[in-house]
């Protein structure tokens, strides 16, 4: 499968290699959606290994079920509905860390990026840390739909048509979700605008 | 926040509700060119656009791991799909065994099962209920040799009354 290395071959034709039982088409695939999946999940849970678990474990359950694909979505919608519901599953198992651990967790994982690429002055720092628990936590307030029609659009920038088909529901209904969840962070987060 | 009189309030609740939308570029082209009359002219939602994209740059959570991280990524994905792999493969070959065998041989194959589970489990009937079996012929049998032994005696007592009666008629005759 030379041609794969150049990415030429569709995510169709990987599929239809991976159903046929070729492991490096299903590969190709996992490397190709790799990092959306896994900045899904962290979205979601805002740890790095968590992500990375639940990342994974959606494409296992691609892999198992890579037969049942019938092409009638694209895969990216189909592996991100199976994501999708990995992701709606750990929040329901999770039900819920203490909100501390969850800021704690945050900003271990979300602070240090920031650091790194941009180093900033102590007190700009505090500020960026506050504002990245108080964003956390007024995400983690969202009813699970809001927010995943959220993540799939502000984060990821899926269309609203993209997010009905992975989310499995109307394109209506996705807008009121976002509108809401645009809404409550606002109300959430005016005092840092 | 400025005074609007009751339509331009309208109007900008109109604008309210489309400006999520609009910010995503999501409108379509009619509402999007009313919305983008409306900010022209608009303080206030000009106001409210900026606020919003101010808030909704802040929220992604900005996690963007080293590419050790993803060669750690690749290397433990290829190796829970080879496991994952693994388990298919046992499963699919028991499957393609039994799917390989004629079907008589399928047939014999069960018959031959449910009759070693029909004595197994006769087997394991009959020695777990003979105890309680034996125990009540010990009880009973005692009394079986008594009811004998009552039994003998009415015929002794009907004897008796078998002479009387056999006396009279002698008697008469």
């Amino acid at each position: 499968m030379a041609a794969i290395a150049t990415g030429q071959i569709g995510d169709e034709e990987l599929v239809a290699s991976a159903q046929k039982g070729d492991r490096r088409a299903f590969e190709e695939l996992v490397e190709r959606h790799q990092q959306k999946a896994y900045h899904i999940a962290f979205d979601f849970a805002r740890d790095r290994e968590e992500a990375k678990d639940l990342s994974q474990e959606a494409f296992l359950k691609a892999f198992t079920h890579i037969s049942r694909f019938d092409g009638r979505s694209g895969f990216y919608t189909w592996f991100y509905r199976i994501l999708v519901n990995v992701c709606l599953d750990y929040r329901r198992r999770a039900k819920r860390a203490p909100a501390e651990e969850y800021n704690e967790t945050v900003e271990r994982q979300v602070e240090p990026t920031h650091v790194s690429a941009n180093p900033v002055a102590p007190d700009q720092l505090a500020i960026a840390s506050q504002l990245s628990r108080k964003v956390g936590a007024a995400i983690e307030t969202l009813p699970a739909k809001q927010r995943m029609a959220f993540i799939l659009k502000n984060h990821q920038g899926l269309s609203i048509r993209e997010i009905a088909e992975t989310m499995e529901t109307a394109e209506g209904t996705v807008k009121v979700h976002l509108h809401r969840a645009v809404t409550a962070l606002r109300q959430s987060l005016a005092e840092f605008v | 926040m400025v005074a609007r009189d009751k339509p331009a309030l309208k109007a900008c609740q109109n604008v309210e509700e489309d400006l999520v939308l609009y910010y995503y570029g999501e409108l379509k082209e009619s509402a999007q060119s009313n919305c983008e009359a409306h900010l022209k002219n608009c303080e206030t939602c000009r106001a409210s656009l900026a606020e919003m994209r101010s808030l909704l740059s802040m929220t992604a959570a900005h996690d963007e791991p080293a590419q050790t991280f993803w060669d750690d990524y690749s290397r433990e994905m290829r190796r829970k799909l080879d496991a994952v792999a693994e388990r298919e493969t046992w499963w699919r070959r028991i499957v393609a065994l039994v799917a390989s065998l004629p079907v008589p041989a399928l047939a014999t194959g069960a018959v031959l099962l449910l009759a070693l589970t029909l004595t197994l489990g006769k087997g394991l009937w009959q020695s777990s209920t003979s105890a309680p079996d034996d125990e009540a012929l010990i009880e009973v049998l005692p009394m079986a040799e008594q009811l004998d032994f009552f039994s003998d005696m009415e015929i002794l007592d009907n004897l008796d009354m078998l002479e009387t009666l056999g006396g009279q008629g002698y008697g008469t005759t």
